[in-house]
């Protein structure tokens, strides 16, 4: 029986409705273990672990000695891969190819392979074109060679997936889909924001701009950071409702917001699971759960939902953490209308994200009052959410009249970067604690 | 094994596997007894075969209508709440600005509101109209922008938001004296027009509709 972590599971709402009432909403805060010892089934080191960096080499890279700073992230990444690890390096044109192991296998990472490795990145030159679902798939096919749990993948462009259809970028990212997490990163402004959240919110990883290439090493070394901290792969979060309940959406709200509901893998009789990635001991996220009831009568109590945290083990799936949402008729109205704080506050945070991403997209059809609308609301939102690094970040494209209740002007010129940082970051959140 | 309220066997003796109630509340009422539209054992306020209502049947008042019965319509209902569409009405400055600017023959008497809360409606039912009630002339639309504050611009019987057998929406401008605009171009009058999720209705003097879906 492997030893695998626990979870500990807090579930913030207010269970009163008022009769007739249905709708159920709660925030549900996730805490993996902070143990010492390193479980998921996998030995003390990095064995568990498997990473596949994925470089741009399309002609573009030349300018602005990208592809230099490229190899130097590469390198700087590979130097914080635990001894023990498995790890491989990619490079992307209109084709892709291995760059180390030059076999398409994947190494062990030690002294010898390191200093391999980086002999064969120096070799990297950038000349060709742009088809990330060529590059997706020789990762996904790579990843096949190894027996770790944990895979991870980072994924750098400077530029749009011009040399193949949308179809085909597609059907590489549903067949990644589960197999590995992918990091991406756009360096330079070239690149399609859209494009490369699809891969991040697929395969559950980040996505963000670095808009100047000399910041790329420290952002790759942070990235593998982050992905050696992560210990047990593959968590679900299962979510059990009664009979003639609907779940209407599960979404993790921090430490950035990402839509799970249409994610849902049915397990059980009336359960089913939604992908919570790869934990780091001691990581807490919140997720946010809203389900549909069938109204009971007043002084009635339900279980309006179970969630727990399951990992896949060969034994059969552990349960590594429960919480109860649950839904109590009342006809006391002081009660069933009061809104949690937590579930308001992140209601607004999702709000504000889809604002941005609104105010941005019209801005850019050129419909100037949708945009000034959207983005006025968005500023509004970050102020009430005392969001600063979004409503900084929205500050380069609006001028803020007021910003309490939300009043813009649309900046007539705004920095392809800032725009571009706005879009990939307004999905972070600013965590709501229990107040 | 343990029995909750609505009479299901559960293994939890906390909350019922199957409906999720309390184990150890009092019985609901009637649990046992046959639906009487597909005979199945009732186990709660819902038949759980067919969905059938029995808190609605067994109280004094009429079983609940939809909203525009009148129409006796054959259209199937709307699908479940899952996706129920809100419209959020809001006054819009820069809506109001271009209204100024373009310069019609009362658009100077039209003053911006100082305070609009927002208001939401929930799209239910077949029709839903969009106007200023008028108890002289009958008028007393499911949208009833009579305020305060008021859009002296927006017809009494201005709009009409019409389900469509897909659970979407479609607008249709029922004549009005001042047009409708969906997401900003003039819609033409007597015509449905179909909404999609985050369209924006303008009308009057500086009135926004946003017509969202799971709202």
């Amino acid at each position: 029986m492997t030893n695998l972590p626990g979870f500990t599971v807090d579930v913030d709402q207010n269970p009163y409705l008022p009769a007739g009432g249905r709708d159920v909403s709660a925030i549900v805060t996730v805490t993996a273990d902070a143990t010492g010892d390193a479980p998921g089934g996998g030995p003390a080191g990095g064995a568990g672990s498997a990473e596949v960096i994925i470089v741009d080499c399309s002609g573009s890279m030349k300018s602005g000695n990208k592809i230099a700073q490229a190899r130097e992230a590469t390198l700087a990444a590979v130097d914080v891969i635990r001894d023990g690890a498995w790890f491989a390096i990619v490079a992307g044109t209109s084709t892709a190819w291995p760059v180390y192991p030059a076999d398409g296998s994947m190494a062990v990472a030690d002294m010898r392979t390191r200093t391999e490795a980086g002999r064969a990145v120096r070799q990297l030159r950038a000349n060709g074109g742009t088809a990330i679902g060529q590059w997706l798939r020789l990762a996904h096919q790579i990843f096949q060679s190894c027996p770790a749990a944990l895979r991870h993948a980072i994924l750098l462009t400077d530029g749009e997936n011009q040399h193949e259809k949308p179809e085909q970028l597609a059907a590489a990212i549903a067949l990644c889909e589960g197999a590995f997490r992918c990091d991406c990163r756009g360096v330079g402004t070239d690149w399609k924001v859209s494009e490369l959240r699809k891969i991040s919110a697929t395969l559950l990883g980040t996505v963000d701009i670095v808009p100047d290439p000399a910041g790329l090493a420290a952002d790759f070394e942070e990235m593998m950071r982050g992905a050696m901290s992560k210990r047990l792969p593959d968590v679900m979060l299962r979510v059990w409702t009664p009979q003639t309940a609907v779940v209407k959406f599960v979404k993790q709200v921090a430490p950035a917001i990402a839509d799970l509901t249409d994610r849902r893998a049915p397990s059980g009789a009336q359960a089913g699971d939604y992908p919570a990635g790869a934990w780091a001991p001691g990581e807490s996220r919140d997720y946010h759960v809203g389900v549909q009831v069938t109204a009971a009568n007043v002084g009635q109590e339900m279980l309006a939902a179970r969630v727990s945290l399951v990992a896949a083990a060969p034994s059969g799936d552990q349960v590594l953490g429960r919480g109860l949402i649950r839904a109590i008729w009342t006809d006391d109205e002081a009660l069933s209308t009061r809104i949690n704080p937590r579930v308001a506050a992140y209601t607004g945070q999702a709000e504000l994200a889809a604002a941005i991403q609104e105010g941005l997209e019209a801005r850019n059809r050129g419909d100037e009052e949708t945009a000034t609308a959207r983005l006025g609301r968005a500023v509004a939102l970050a102020h009430q959410a005392g969001n600063e690094e979004t409503a900084r970040l929205l500050a380069k494209v609006v001028d803020v009249v007021d910003e309490a209740t939300g009043t813009v002007r649309l900046k007539k010129k705004v920095a392809a970067a800032d725009e571009m940082a706005l879009d990939t970051r307004s999905t972070k959140t600013v965590r709501v604690r229990k107040g | 094994m343990a029995t909750c309220p609505a009479g299901h066997d559960s293994a939890g003796d906390d909350f019922c596997d199957v409906c999720g109630m309390r184990i150890g509340a009092p019985p609901a009422a009637g649990a046992g007894e046959a639906c009487p539209r597909c005979g199945a054992v009732r186990a709660g306020q819902f038949c759980e075969a067919c969905g059938y209502d029995f808190a609605a049947a067994s109280s004094a008042l009429p079983p609940p209508e939809p909203p525009s019965a009148t129409s006796s319509s054959v259209a199937p209902p709307p699908p479940a709440s899952a996706a129920a569409w809100t419209a959020v009405v809001t006054a819009d400055r820069a809506y109001y600005d271009r209204v100024r600017a373009a310069g019609g023959p009362d658009a100077a008497a039209i003053s911006f509101p100082a305070y609009c809360p927002q208001r939401r409606f929930r799209l239910s039912g077949t029709e839903v109209r969009v106007g200023r009630r008028s108890a002289s002339r009958g008028i007393d639309p499911e949208i009833d922008l009579t305020g305060p504050p008021a859009d002296p611009g927006v017809s009494r019987l201005h709009a009409v938001l019409i389900a469509n057998p897909d659970g979407t929406w479609s607008i249709v401008d029922l004549g009005s004296e001042n047009g409708t605009q969906v997401n900003g171009s003039e819609i033409p009058r007597g015509e449905a027009v179909p909404l999609r999720d985050g369209d924006r209705i303008h009308l009057g003097g500086w009135t926004a509709i946003t017509i969202t879906r799971g709202g």
